[in-house]
């Protein structure tokens, strides 16, 4: 619908510059990927365009086009067991995943267990906590000299009871540091079953269980199916976690590509490499997708639906008792690291051999630069990604632009390690080199957390009335002035509520800092990521609860600031 | 102040057209009421003078000046939405003081421009000078809402609300006051008090004010004029009393008012009198029939009911035998359903206490004075 003719010349120059942003620093890279996975060089496409010289050497390598470097790829059996064994890795996460949250999803949704708040509140440690973290607390526990491991081998167990360095060391931290990712959906998916027609079964003569595999669970399996999908692509993306645990032998997509790019600079097989992560990752998502759709238009009603919650002693308890067990492991894993962080030695017994705040007095006066960095470029891409998504909302619900729509939720289905790699490859030469500074570092961040902002911002949009807007412009605003004193007042809300979690996700982010961090902007996670491989261990433990206890208090007054919205 | 002319306005939506060759001229201080079903295009006519829409073709004065280049924001029209649509996060002061704000803005530095930014977002920001304040309380005093001046909106009642809203386009002195339906979210005691409080404003202030609304009594006791929308075209233009006495189609006779239409031929012409035939019944009307088929227009309360075996004179009026299908007692007055033919007639009786009323069954007379049989 076109409205207001006049006056929207600024908003349409806003437009462009947003189209421009995601071509550029989006679109543009991934192309070029693309590009260079079947030439199997460097393509610069942006130079092709200002230089004429590297026109013609481009066109050159567009000549040589073909399917060659994609057929020596798969001849190499590297890839393709990588590419193997990451599908493995996803599907064995997936479901396990999957089968550890039912109990927990049903006992939160239905029941009343004993203590479920408090499991409630610990299902947000893995959330909160970056992957190669989670990663490292697990070899603190399990490794060789874990304390698991000595418990273990005190009570007659030989050697590792869980061997971290491994697929299995994988799958089981994947397992219990995504699992909440899965665990809302269900809880939503089973309270939202109708809960009469389970009635209905038990009122046949159906006993309890008969109910719930026959009833109760196919009600939900959409929901179930959803996040399902939803794990195998996250653990699929996920690049901290491999990058720390998995063994030389064990080839997987992601660690891959970093070892081509970081490595030996294979441009044409990290190339490949994120052309295959992008459409692995783009396909399961799109899968995912359709099973939302499907799942949110036919079950929400606005009728509210009474639950009965299982009272049943012995289900609730045994439910309560299987959950806190569930959500200790990465309790425990957390307070390993923070053990370890204050500890002087740790690994000859069960207990480190002594107690020191060194570690924190080495961060405090060597590592401060990168804890400023991480909260500098954070703060960038917040305010970049404001900006963005505020325009992008407001064009997206007021003038029904689906293309902007379907464009910022590209970067949901482009692992960071892929989206690096495109980025590296398409700005590390003129015209506009910017492989290795912090802008591109901040636009990477940007783009790549836009998606969470845009939802939020996208709501509170919803909830504004276009006439409110329509008033102001009808009492003299322009609609720049409309957007500035009324639209972006009432969008706060969900402004504030996306800050923090594009903050949050961006100060945790591994793939992209890794990849693309020059040393003078090292954030704190790359920091910790070195320190890891290094093996300076207790340093990295001390920085890495810095760095949790950051997120958890960004998060605390994020919830704080929530409260007093819904007060007011 | 300004009056408002619109020329031969139409306006599509793809394939659907909303308005066709609209053609309007509101005087100078008069309230135009625009009155319609639900989907007649008074809304979006209304729009189109307020600039949020555009039309697809012909032009539209506000004043003198032509407006098709001018954008909503600068054409001073003063608008009261249905939803209100007053400013959540600002208290009633803020609302109503909102385009005095704009006005400073578009008149200051880039210094001064801050610092109504400022105050724009927060009130801890900048001060208002004085004679904004000023401006604002006073007509805050005039539409008694200075007591609440900083509450916010969410905090007041349903009339509040709708007098931050008339006090927020008023105070910008508009050329054209334009009112949404902003009756309809009220209820019924409060949309019978508002009506004169829009009404005594409007002719206190003498600005010309344009009205949508789709409930005919509302439009014919507020209105100076009033034009009748339907599927996009207006059916006819005129007051109150004029479109009561003369409807122009049956759409209008039943939409303003209630009435009963009988299709009927012209049988004859006889000493100045229309002659009718239809289905069960023989009427004579003073009134002109333009066509030989003709609709005719009786309002239910120009029709008296006697007893069957009364004797009445059919030179001086129109008598019609029925029988009585429905008496609804209404208060002061009755409400009949009288079968006449094959059509079944509504007919309101003032009632006295003591009278009779006609029972379900019985046999009556319906008359119907010459005058008041009209023909379309």
């Amino acid at each position: 619908m076109k409205r207001i003719k006049n006056g929207f010349s600024g908003l349409t120059v806003i437009k462009v510059l947003i189209y421009i942003f995601f071509g550029l620093f989006m679109l543009l890279p991934l192309f070029s990927v693309f590009i260079v996975s079947f030439t199997g060089q460097p393509t610069n496409l942006l130079g092709a365009l200002t230089d004429s010289t590297i026109f013609n050497s481009t066109l050159e390598k567009l000549k040589g086009i073909s399917l060659e470097s994609y057929k020596k790829v798969f001849s190499n059996s590297g890839y393709l067991t990588a590419l193997k064994n990451s599908l493995l890795l996803a599907f064995l996460v997936m479901i396990i995943v999957i089968l550890v949250c039912i109990p927990l999803a049903y006992g939160i949704a239905r029941t009343k267990m004993p203590f479920k708040k408090t499991i409630s509140a610990l299902c947000m440690i893995p959330l909160i906590v970056p992957t190669f973290i989670s990663a490292y607390a697990f070899i603190i526990m399990f490794g060789r000299a874990g304390w698991v491991t000595q418990i273990y081998n005190a009570l007659g167990g030989e050697g590792m009871l869980l061997n971290p360095y491994s697929m299995a060391g994988v799958v089981v931290v994947q397992v219990f540091f995504f699992f909440p990712y899965a665990l809302w959906p269900l809880v939503a998916a089973f309270k939202v079953s109708d809960i009469s027609l389970e009635e209905a079964s038990l009122n046949l003569g159906a006993k309890s269980w008969f109910t719930f595999v026959f009833v109760t669970f196919p009600l939900a399996l959409p929901g179930v199916i959803s996040s399902a999908l939803l794990i195998f692509t996250v653990s699929f993306s996920d690049f901290g976690t491999p990058i720390v645990l998995a063994p030389k032998e064990l080839n997987l997509l992601v660690v891959e590509a970093y070892r081509e790019i970081s490595g030996f600079f294979n441009w044409g097989g990290a190339a490949i490499l994120t052309v295959v992560m992008v459409i692995v990752a783009a396909f399961f998502f799109y899968l995912q997708h359709l099973f939302t759709k499907g799942k949110n238009y036919g079950s929400v009603s606005g009728k509210p639906k009474q639950q009965k919650l299982v009272e049943n002693k012995l289900v609730n308890r045994s439910l309560s008792l299987y959950s806190l067990l569930i959500v200790l492991v990465p309790l425990l894993a957390m307070l390993s690291v923070a053990l370890q962080s204050v500890a002087t030695t740790w690994g000859k017994d069960l207990l480190p051999s002594g107690y020191t705040l060194n570690h924190y007095k080495t961060i405090f006066s060597t590592s401060m630069g990168n804890i400023q960095n991480s909260i500098m470029l954070a703060t960038g891409a917040l305010v970049l990604s404001v900006i963005i998504a505020t325009f992008v909302s407001y064009f997206v619900v007021r003038q029904n632009s689906a293309k902007l729509d379907f464009m910022t939720s590209i970067p949901l289905v482009v692992p960071g390690i892929a989206f690096g790699i495109a980025l590296i490859q398409t700005f590390n030469t003129a015209p506009l080199q910017l492989t290795g500074t912090a802008l591109l570092l901040i636009i990477a961040y940007t783009i790549r957390r836009l998606p969470y902002m845009v939802r939020s911002t996208m709501g509170s949009m919803r909830a504004i009335k276009q006439d409110i807007e329509e008033a102001a412009i009808n009492l003299g605003a322009t609609p720049l002035t409309a957007a500035i004193t009324i639209v972006g007042p009432l969008m706060l809300p969900g402004i504030a509520a996306g800050s923090v979690l594009v903050f949050v996700t961006v100060i945790k982010e591994t793939s992209i800092s890794v990849l693309l961090a020059p040393p003078e902007w090292a954030p704190m996670s790359l920091a910790i990521f070195q320190n890891i491989l290094r093996a300076e261990y207790y340093s990295a433990a001390a920085m890495s609860v810095v760095l949790v206890v950051l997120v958890l208090a960004l998060q605390g007054i994020a919830n704080l600031l929530s409260r007093k919205q819904q007060l007011k | 102040m300004g009056s408002v002319k619109i020329q031969n306005m139409t306006k599509t939506f793809g394939d659907f057209t909303a308005l066709h060759d609209i053609n309007l001229d509101i005087k100078e201080g008069e309230f135009f009421a625009l009155l319609g079903p639900s989907g007649c295009g008074k809304t979006t006519t209304m729009r189109c003078v307020a600039g949020f829409e555009n039309p697809t073709s012909g032009s539209i004065y506000i004043g003198d000046r032509e407006v098709e280049n001018v954008p909503a924001n600068k054409r001073n029209c003063g608008m009261v939405f249905q939803s209100y649509a007053l400013f959540p996060h600002m208290d009633v002061f803020d609302n109503v003081a909102y385009s005095l704000n704009i006005k400073h803005l578009n008149a200051s530095n880039p210094i001064k421009r801050l610092s109504i930014f400022g105050r724009l977002l927060s009130k801890r920001l900048g001060k208002y000078p004085d004679d904004i304040r000023n401006k604002v309380m006073e007509i805050l005093e005039y539409v008694e809402l200075d007591q609440h001046a900083n509450r916010l909106t969410s905090e007041l009642s349903g009339g509040q609300q709708q007098r931050v809203a008339l006090a927020r386009a008023l105070v910008m002195e508009p050329a054209v006051l334009l009112m949404d339906e902003p009756l309809s979210n009220l209820d019924q005691k409060l949309r019978h008090s508002m009506r004169n409080t829009i009404r005594t404003i409007q002719q206190d202030l003498g600005i010309t004010t344009i009205f949508v609304t789709h409930d005919q009594e509302e439009a014919m006791s507020m209105a100076d004029r009033v034009a009748v929308m339907d599927k996009g075209h207006i059916v006819q233009i005129g007051t109150p009393t004029d479109l009561y006495s003369n409807p122009q189609t049956p759409f209008i006779a039943n939409f303003v008012g209630t009435s009963n239409i009988l299709k009927g031929t012209v049988a004859a012409e006889e000493n100045g009198m229309t002659v009718m035939k239809g289905e069960g019944f023989q009427l004579k009307s003073s009134n002109k029939a333009k066509n030989k088929d003709v609709d005719i227009i009786i309002r239910p309360e120009h029709v008296r009911v006697e007893p069957a075996d009364s004797v009445i004179d059919p030179l001086q009026t129109n008598v019609i035998e029925g029988e009585v299908i429905m008496s609804t007692y209404l208060g002061s007055i009755v409400r009949y359903d009288v079968q006449v033919g094959s059509y079944q007639l509504i007919v309101d009786t003032t009632y006295s206490s003591g009278a009779n009323i006609f029972q379900e069954g019985k046999k009556v007379k319906l008359t119907v004075d010459h005058e008041r049989v009209l023909l379309i």
